[in-house]
């Protein structure tokens, strides 16, 4: 299951950020999403560690902690989208195919004329396609 | 699943919309009109980068984003890539359209002006006036191109030149 989704401007400001599970803390989850940044500033800028996945916008698993994983994906114009999950086993091609969806509603959000750029995105219908394509991830990898 | 416009549209509201900042609203400080024209194409090519940028691997350098810029990003906003590119290496690029599609409707007004009297200076007048109007209407993709380099990491200046009009 997902459990957070985020999206980092390109001066790691946050510009949205969402949680789905109701028991554990957010602020938690903020965190690591707060640590993962360093994760792909690091994969960024050392680029020989990742190998062939040199130029890929999808990062792939930033790191594991005891009950989460964090992947990642950075796009053209350096921002981050980071995913928490719970699921141990996911497989890539549906991560990639999740980040695909999810920087497609991204660009929807930032093409609205009334968007500021640099700052959080606040549409609801963003949020709404958002959490629809959480809940449709978590169908598509149990089926 | 990209919804299309008729091309006259996209020419239409270009002309509309710089005759309405440097007539109307800026009527008396063209400078002011310029830049408020350029900001606005810097929006737009703000959100179209993020786009058109989307299935694409993260470029390497600045030299990728700036071919990315001449092939595939002025294909899609003009129809047609880039003609010529030129740099010295320490950050000054030049693009050369041969055919820019968005100046390809311009002509000289072959009206001669009134007030000018002799032959030779209402041709030049009349010439420079027509330059005058052309790079009026190339603010606005000036700002779409530095919307876009900028959105990809690359704060940049740009001006745009008319070497020959045509028509």
């Amino acid at each position: 299951m997902i459990v957070c989704v985020a999206v980092v401007g390109h001066q790691n400001n946050p510009l949205y950020i969402q949680s789905f599970n109701e028991g554990d803390d957010a602020l938690k989850l903020h965190h690591i999403v707060h640590c993962s940044l360093d994760v792909i500033d690091e994969r960024v800028n050392n680029p020989k560690k990742s190998g062939p996945m040199l130029n890929e916008t999808f990062l792939g698993l930033l790191y594991p902690t005891e009950n989460y994983k964090v992947y990642g994906y950075l796009t053209n114009t350096k921002v981050k989208f980071i995913l928490v999950t719970t699921d141990l086993d996911v497989r890539d091609a549906d991560m990639r195919n999740f980040f695909r969806k999810f920087h497609a509603a991204y660009v929807d959000a930032v093409s609205n004329p009334f968007h500021v750029p640099g700052k959080k995105i606040t549409s609801r219908t963003f949020a709404e396609r958002v959490s629809n394509i959480v809940k449709s991830f978590g169908l598509g990898s149990s089926g | 699943m990209g919804r299309e416009v008729a091309e006259s549209c996209v020419d239409s509201l270009l002309i509309e919309m710089v005759s309405s900042y440097a007539d109307r609203f800026y009527a008396t400080k063209p400078e002011l009109a310029a830049r408020r024209i350029e900001s606005i194409g810097y929006q737009v090519g703000h959100q179209l980068s993020e786009r058109y940028t989307m299935d694409r691997p993260r470029f390497g350098d600045h030299l990728d984003a700036i071919k990315f810029i001449c092939k595939d990003f002025w294909s899609e906003i003009f129809k047609k890539q880039i003609d010529n590119l030129k740099t010295n290496h320490r950050g000054t690029f030049v693009l050369q359209d041969n055919r820019f599609r968005w100046l390809s409707h311009i002509s000289v007004d072959p009206s001669p002006d009134s007030s000018v009297t002799s032959q030779d200076t209402s041709e030049a007048s009349v010439e420079n006036k027509a330059a005058q109007a052309a790079s009026m209407h190339l603010y606005f993709p000036c700002g779409i191109i530095r919307g876009a380099l900028t959105n990809l990491g690359i704060p940049c200046a740009v001006s745009a030149d008319i070497s020959n009009l045509p028509a």
